[in-house]
């Protein structure tokens, strides 16, 4: 069986020999199959983002592994591994350029397959495209491609960057608790955009939340982690087992 | 008349370096003191290779040592960790040195009597006035940079460079290499600067070693001239409003000395004067802003301070003990 992402013995320490010496990661290994949409839970502290920044190469592991679709990206730089991982993080305005347009932002992440470098960035059918794809969520977006990006809501932001994450499809997506800066509509709103995006293409997905009963309802398979280890590794039967309740005193006993 | 011509002149030559600026400063989001050095180095580039009797050579010359001067200011910013004030000002200063070794070692050099662009094209130059000549050079210049720019940053490199500047964190968790972008906008500004150095001293057949002092401060007065004027809407307008601004930039000085307001030197002053208020001006928006929201308070409660009590009570610390706070936590 080939696996889409393949995580073996990772360790990561913070501050090593310092007073402040923290294991981010410890000896954790996580296999995903293509096409799984896994939710990630865990206290703060407990290796998430560390977990995030690993995979998609913010810094590199102490020791340990990764492989993504059978190529071993442990070494790779961050931005040669972003041509294949699409990346939310919480806060809105972290993932767009303010100051260009809404199809401007849609091109950079376009013109990813594109060869030359200058070849113009926005065509006729470029613009087709986008409009296309904009008019899906029904945010009325597909008629202010020329606006800035500025000037739109976080939840219009986090849209477009989900789309912009994944208008050429990623072979892996990572969510960082990408609707916890949004009111509860819009988070609602964004999250079923998101899953509609992920079933389409069949995006192998990992999102981390704190919203346990969002945890349990989205996705194929939920894991919880805990001081840098993978503590629960739930898949679609156990979760059935599993309430909200359940889950909270499982929580709380791994903190002890 | 002459001095009309002259100063738009020197407004469109001028206008080349202007470009530059505004690629470092506005696009990029860095105000990259190299110009200070990559200005002069341009100018005694290009005039020694006109002394040797190669003024176009040394145009291309001047370009191609400022980007060079550029790339090496990117280079200490992006792979040595530098901050980008002070590798602009560590590459001037370095500069320095080597300005005054391709001048031969003497603070200036004359280049009367040599073949320059200016000179070549005046005596080509069919039947038209000698300095309209000149002014059609100019125009030249700054019109094919500012068309060569637009299109650039129309391409899939120049919107990478456009988003570099624009959202730091947005390019670092994405394909888009970073440092190289980064390094490529400040190899063009630098280019552009020197570029308009090497004109400059063909224009006036003399290059000076000091002549660069200022170019930085000139530059980013010219950019705000020219966006108060135009506005900011896109890098296109951006472009021309930088040329622009130079232009005006050259008739507010023409004027003011001629007018007597002040004497020459007093230029530089002025130049920090206005692009010091440009830039508060936000704050000072803010500031009057601030005041004017808070007399009309101090007024209300005044007016209001004798029957209103009461009315404004639930608004006042009483409830807010309560319902705040939890509006806080929640």
């Amino acid at each position: 069986m080939a696996y889409m992402l393949e995580i073996r013995s990772a360790c990561k320490c913070f501050g090593k020999g310092t007073v402040n010496e923290h294991t981010a990661l410890n000896n954790l290994n996580l296999t995903l199959e293509p096409g799984e949409f896994v939710t990630v839970l865990g206290s703060n502290g407990s290796g998430k983002s560390t977990l995030f920044n690993a995979i998609s190469g913010t810094f590199l592991l102490d020791s340990g592994r990764i492989l993504l679709d059978g190529e071993d990206i442990t070494f790779l730089p961050e931005h040669k591994r972003a041509r294949n991982i699409g990346r939310l993080f919480q806060d809105p305005m972290k993932g767009t350029a303010p100051s260009l347009t809404i199809e401007e932002n849609l091109a950079l992440a376009c013109s990813k397959k594109k060869k030359s470098s200058f070849s113009q960035a926005l065509g006729r059918k470029d613009r087709e495209y986008f409009r296309q794809e904009l008019e899906r969520f029904g945010m009325d977006l597909e008629n202010r491609m020329k606006t800035r990006v500025g000037l739109l809501s976080g939840g219009q932001r986090q849209v477009v960057t989900l789309l912009m994450s994944t208008l050429v499809p990623p072979r892996l997506l990572l969510l960082d608790e990408h609707t916890a800066a949004l009111d509860p509509a819009t988070a609602g709103k964004v999250m079923d955009i998101t899953c509609g995006i992920v079933d389409r293409y069949r995006i192998t997905t990992l999102m981390i939340t704190h919203n346990m009963q969002q945890a349990l309802e989205t996705g194929t398979r939920t894991i919880m982690l805990d001081s840098g280890r993978i503590l629960l590794d739930m898949d679609q039967t156990r979760r059935r087992e599993l309430t909200v309740d359940k889950l909270r005193e499982l929580y709380v006993s791994a903190q002890v | 008349m002459t001095l009309f011509i002259g100063s738009l002149q020197l407004g469109l030559l001028y206008g080349v370096m202007v470009l530059g600026i505004y690629i470092s400063f506005r696009i990029l989001n860095i105000p990259d003191l190299t110009a200070e050095g990559s200005f002069t180095l341009g100018l005694a580039v290009s005039a020694a290779c006109t002394l040797s009797g190669h003024p176009f050579l040394g145009l291309l010359a001047a370009m191609a040592a400022g980007s060079l001067a550029g790339s090496f200011t990117g280079f200490l910013h992006t792979c040595l960790g530098i901050h980008p004030v002070l590798t602009g000002i560590l590459t001037m200063s370095g500069l320095y040195s080597v300005n005054m070794l391709v001048l031969g070692g003497t603070p200036n050099l004359a280049l009367m009597g040599r073949d320059t662009l200016f000179s070549l094209a005046v005596s080509a130059g069919a039947g038209l006035d000698k300095e309209m000549t000149r002014l059609c050079v100019a125009l030249a210049a700054a019109g094919l940079s500012a068309a060569v720019l637009a299109w650039f940053f129309r391409t899939r490199l120049g919107l990478y460079i456009r988003a570099t500047g624009d959202n730091g964190d947005m390019v670092r968790a994405s394909s888009i290499h970073e440092k190289r972008m980064k390094l490529i906008a400040l190899a063009l500004s630098n280019g552009l600067t020197a570029l308009c150095g090497g004109l400059i001293a063909q224009y006036q057949s003399f290059a000076d070693i000091s002549s660069g002092v200022g170019t930085l401060v000139v530059g980013l007065a010219s950019v705000i001239i020219g966006e108060a004027l135009l506005g900011r809407r896109s890098v296109t307008l951006g472009l021309c409003s930088s040329i622009l601004g130079s232009v005006v930039y050259r008739y507010i000085i023409a004027v003011a000395t001629r007018a007597d307001w002040f004497p020459a030197y007093m230029l530089k002053l002025v130049s920090a004067l206005i692009v010091t208020l440009a830039l508060a001006l936000p704050a000072l928006g803010t500031m009057t802003e601030t005041y004017r929201i808070r007399r009309q308070g101090r007024t209300a409660v005044c007016i209001s301070g004798t029957g209103m009590e009461t009315a404004q009570r639930p608004y006042g610390p009483a409830a807010g003990r309560g319902g705040r706070h939890n509006g806080i936590h929640a």
